[in-house]
């Protein structure tokens, strides 16, 4: 039978609806396997409880064990695929020493071996070392359900119309005189975690995730092979359904639908491109920055070096250390930034990629300041490494609780500490990035810039759009520019933040660990200006 | 539906992965599950990590972890599409069969008339070294005891030291529903199965004024000499601390084999994998030379001599230190022949309209690296002033062509005046291509293995990455700014 595309169109909704049928997969609670029910199902809670008996018995002093069945579809212009899988992974705790044994099996057995394993593997690690490991409290979730709200299921939108909408950003992009997108698709997740612990927690959530990717490429001159690419930020990853493509705007994300807004990026960057190339001048200059710019600059530096696992050494081996070196000393008396810089965070926020109801340790995160008015107050903690400051918080008066920062990409992997959502507290500057350009006589901007950081995330080397500024006004665009800068030097040299208004949230990944994870979360932050940038050509060799 | 199995799947302690003849099995259970005709190609990857990490001289988690990963891809016709599922029932199986052909109806083949292609070689399929018994038989407590003694030697001398131990093994087998029971075609891949070990440690002392590391990798365990490791970060540590700022400029530098790696490592992501043309036919790349405007052609630097006529970049499956997952086209390669280019990868596809050969050349999954008769030690000695560097971090390409990329000195860096190391100095960050480093060598080393972990489990092309590579002395590499980090 010769299948065609217009008799599935046809067939319409009867198809859509063959083409979303969830697949079942298998899980053996007693007996015979069955198929898999939703995560709510209360023989799940008995598996997971299996697991912590087992851990239990073999000498755990606690034990956590997460169940989690993630499905996932990728399109592009051109392809679909997905994938499905369900694993589980339990932790326990003996004599102060972590292990971990996870698998894909959900039965009764093997809920009994992970937890005897896991068991051993923390015991043959404890020979003869004594260690503490005070775990800050955790309040007993009484069977807690959860499901992130979305607008539109992505696993219940017809294929065929994701792949559609696909195909019309490419179309709509060769409309665009010499428009081209050089990258087109978009992923989309749903993860269903059940969580139990040895003190009487048990929860379970549905979470989605959906990214894409969107890179317009726009010829300046085919004689001189001259271009920009531009990359679509609202297409980050995040915490919602297929409305990230679909809806007419998202707050703090896009003003605009996502065909008008791949418009309005392409004629800002052929007018961007139409300014002139200048050498550059090497120089410090009052710098302003595009909200994905601070976003990008809060992330890098900020953002990891307050991972308090990180700051401690322990990703010493991996990616680095911190230059806030000694989180008990530093908290509450380090000057991080300006008094004009707030940063929070939070895993509550509607659309934020790390947003949830509960951690991977069954603790309800809460927002937290990390600094306020320019001031290091706090980190990015478990139950774990929240003991760790005890005596910080003690000095304080602050309670010690984890901010609930644990979490793992499936339950195949051990739940670590990993950067919540961030946001930096919105200034008192009412105009856009536009308007704080038109408030620097001689200076320079920058849009889109990514940054290189150190493995201190103390020093860094940024890129991006560099825009010379004459009077208010972009003049000219650098070839080979970027800026270096101290991290706290680049905080405490911040003149001023735009508003709410212009506030904007991108979706970030993270990869910690090792073995590596990699988790996302996103960061909100507006334009902003700082002084006396340095600004150099990373091109130029000594 | 008959002869529905209720088997989940059984990974017990013996069997951490899948066997021959369970994939064999599963990949028959999936073909007899397709609806209706066309090609069923079913990928079959399982593995298992034994895994301890510490940090301040404690383990911080030992884990045992385990999975499957069951790639479905069925051609109906109208199109092809892959669904990936790890569970082995019937159903779920099934179902991913299913979700593959539904796929395949937004997954259009390109319809190409079918040439006549030159006739497939023989896949030659060496014998290569990969599995180590001694890699897959370290139990927990083997682990525990090594992290305990490798610890002990840094926390003895009041230091403070992280790392990581792992012991992975895998298997694949890529199984066509066309070809079950008859040869497999050179892009089918029989059952093979694999181990890897990696042990890397970083010793900083208290204040965190200093930071050694040492790690290697090997598919055997048992050639990971790991007391040596912890020696050499511990020596590094204690060296390095209290280093000193110095002005960048341009400096002759000693580079020790992970550093050369490191900068290898750009000029393999710049060899594509795609044509040898790849990147001339996008206008960049290192290997294109300027377009022919009277031939319409791009031609590429195959046969000039594009580094050091000292180094040999070159690859022998059966070498013992260098096995690969075995590939469709497992012939010796050699990329670069006493510095003159002699290969560029390139995929099947490619050959065919290009070349007119039906088969492909692999990329850089592993490499041998020629050496020279200098040691470090002597490096030093003849080195009037120069900074010795153990590796590079953050590395990040600026340009396409020329390569030209920026990135840090890490763990480890120190001056030398009057051949003799005279004291530890902070972080540089450079801007230097590998390609002006690998031309400005003066001496090469002996050729050793670095650390080059396939760091993902779920890695099935490239499940192994080993590399053997020399110490070299180069001139006038280029550093432009000092960095805090240590």
């Amino acid at each position: 039978m010769h299948l065609n595309r217009r008799l599935f169109l046809k067939a319409g909704a009867a198809m859509a609806a063959i083409a979303t049928v969830p697949r079942p997969l298998y899980a053996q609670f007693d007996g015979a396997p069955e198929p898999l029910p939703p995560i709510e199902d209360p023989r799940l809670a008995t598996l997971a409880a299996r697991a912590l008996d087992s851990a239990k018995s073999a000498g755990a002093s606690y034990a956590d064990v997460r169940l989690s069945h993630t499905s996932t579809r990728r399109f592009d212009e051109r392809s679909a695929g997905d994938s499905e899988d369900m694993e589980v992974g339990v932790r326990a705790l003996v004599e102060g020493y972590w292990g971990f044994a996870s698998g894909p099996v959900w039965s009764p057995d093997e809920m009994a071996r992970l937890g005897k394993e896991a068991v051993h593997q923390a015991r043959t690690n404890a020979l003869g070392k004594p260690r503490v490991a005070a775990l800050a409290p955790a309040p007993i979730v009484q069977n807690g359900n959860w499901v992130m709200p979305v607008k539109l299921d992505p696993f219940e939108v017809s294929p065929f119309e994701i792949q559609d909408q696909l195909k019309s950003l490419s179309i709509l992009a060769e409309r665009i005189p010499s428009g081209l997108l050089l990258r087109n698709d978009v992923f989309a997740q749903v993860q269903e975690k059940a969580f139990a612990s040895t003190i009487g927690s048990y929860c379970t959530q549905r979470a989605y995730l959906t990214e894409g990717h969107l890179t317009l490429q726009i010829d300046l001159s085919s004689k001189h092979r001259s271009n920009v690419v531009t990359n679509l930020e609202c297409v980050s990853p995040a915490g919602m359904g297929w409305e990230l493509y679909a809806a007419d705007s998202i707050p703090r994300v896009r003003n605009l639908s996502l065909h008008d807004e791949l418009l309005m990026r392409a004629d800002e960057a052929r007018a961007d491109g139409m300014l002139p190339m200048k050498a550059l001048e090497v120089g410090r200059f009052d710098t302003v920055f595009d909200a994905p710019s601070v976003a990008n600059i809060v992330d890098g530096t900020l953002g990891h070096a307050t991972e308090l696992d990180r700051a401690l050494g322990y990703e010493a081996n991996a990616d680095g250390t911190s230059y806030l070196s000694d989180p008990a000393a530093m908290l509450g008396a380090y000057q991080a930034g300006a008094p004009l810089l707030t940063l929070v965070a939070n895993r509550s926020e509607p659309g934020g990629a790390a947003t949830t109801k509960w951690d991977d340790e069954g603790i309800v995160p809460d927002d937290f300041t990390i600094v306020k008015n320019g001031l290091l107050v706090d980190f990015q903690t478990t139950r774990e490494s929240a003991g760790w400051l005890k005596d910080a918080y003690a000095k304080k008066g602050a309670p010690v609780r984890s901010h609930g920062c644990a979490n793992a990409p499936s339950a195949i992997h051990a739940p670590m500490e990993h950067i919540p959502n961030l946001s930096i507290a919105p200034g008192r500057e009412t105009g856009d990035f536009d308007a704080l350009v038109a408030g620097i006589a001689d200076g320079v901007a920058i849009k889109r810039a990514s940054i290189d950081v150190d493995f201190q995330e103390g020093t860094g080397l940024g890129f991006g759009g560099v825009f010379e500024v004459k009077k208010g006004k972009r003049v000219a665009r650098y070839q080979s520019a970027g800026f270096l800068f101290r991290s706290t030097d680049l905080w405490k040299s911040l003149l001023s933040i735009s508003g709410d208004a212009q506030m904007q949230r991108i979706g970030f990944s993270a990869q910690k660990g090792e073995p590596q994870q990699t988790c996302y979360h996103s960061v909100t932050a507006a334009p902003a200006v700082v002084q006396g940038l340095t600004i150099i050509d990373p091109q130029r060799k000594a | 539906m008959s002869g529905r199995s209720d088997r989940l799947i059984r990974l017990s302690d013996d069997a951490r992965i899948l066997s021959e003849q369970e994939c064999e099995t599963l990949a028959k259970r999936v073909f007899a599950l397709a609806s209706g005709p066309g090609e069923t190609y079913v990928s079959i990857l399982s593995w298992w990590n034994g895994e301890l990490r510490w940090a301040r001289n404690r383990t911080s988690l030992a884990g045992d972890r385990r999975d499957i990963r069951v790639d479905i891809a069925r051609d109906v016709g109208v199109g092809r599409a892959v669904a990936t599922t790890n569970q082995l029932d019937d159903v779920s199986l099934e179902s991913a069969v299913r979700a593959a052909e539904r796929a395949a109806v937004l997954s259009p083949n390109v319809r190409h008339p079918k040439p006549l292609h030159p006739p497939l070689p023989k896949p030659d399929r060496p014998k290569t070294a990969i599995w180590s018994d001694a890699t897959y038989a370290v139990t927990p407590e083997v682990r525990g005891e090594t992290a305990r003694s490798l610890i002990e030697a840094a926390e003895a001398k009041g230091m403070s030291s992280a790392g990581y131990l792992e012991m992975r093994a895998g298997s694949r087998a890529v199984l066509s529903s066309e070809r079950m029971g008859s040869t497999p075609a050179p892009w089918d891949v029989p059952y093979a199965a694999w181990t890897q070990a990696q042990c890397s440690m970083t010793v900083r002392d208290k204040e965190g004024s200093g930071s050694g590391w040492a790690g290697v990798s090997n598919h055997d365990w048992a050639k990971i000499d790991a007391s040596a490791l912890a020696s050499r970060a511990l020596e590094k540590c204690i060296a390095s601390q209290h280093p000193v700022a110095l002005e960048p400029g341009r400096y002759t530098v000693i580079l020790e084999p992970q550093a050369v790696a490191e900068m290898i490592a750009i000029l393999e992501t710049s060899m594509g994998r795609y044509s040898r043309e790849f990147a001339a036919e996008q206008g960049m790349g290192p290997w294109a030379l300027a377009p022919d405007d009277v031939l319409h052609l791009w031609r590429t630097k195959l046969g000039l001599k594009v580094l050091d006529e000292r180094i040999t970049i070159s690859h022998d499956p059966t070498d013992p230190m260098l096995g690969i997952f075995p590939e469709p086209w497992m012939e010796p390669l050699t990329w670069f022949d006493k510095g003159v280019l002699t290969n560029l990868p390139f995929v099947r596809s490619y050959a065919l309209e290009k070349l007119n050969v039906n088969s492909a050349r692999r990329p850089l999954t592993g490499y041998r690296m020629s050496g020279g008769p200098t040691s470090i030690d002597e490096m030093i000695s003849t080195t009037t002033r120069g900074l010795l560097v153990s590796r590079l971090s953050n590395i990040r390409m600026l340009d396409e062509t020329s390569l030209l990329s920026t990135g840090l000195t890490r763990d480890g860096l120190w001056l030398i005046e009057h051949g003799k190391i005279s004291k530890a100095v902070k972080n540089l960050r450079f801007t230097e291509s590998p390609l002006f480093a690998l031309n400005s060598v003066e001496q090469l080393g002996e050729p050793v293995p670095v650390f080059r972990p396939a760091k993902n489990p779920y890695e099935s092309e490239r499940p192994l990455t080993p590399a053997i590579v020399p110490p070299i002395k180069s001139r006038d590499f280029s550093f432009t700014s000092t960095i805090d980090a240590i």
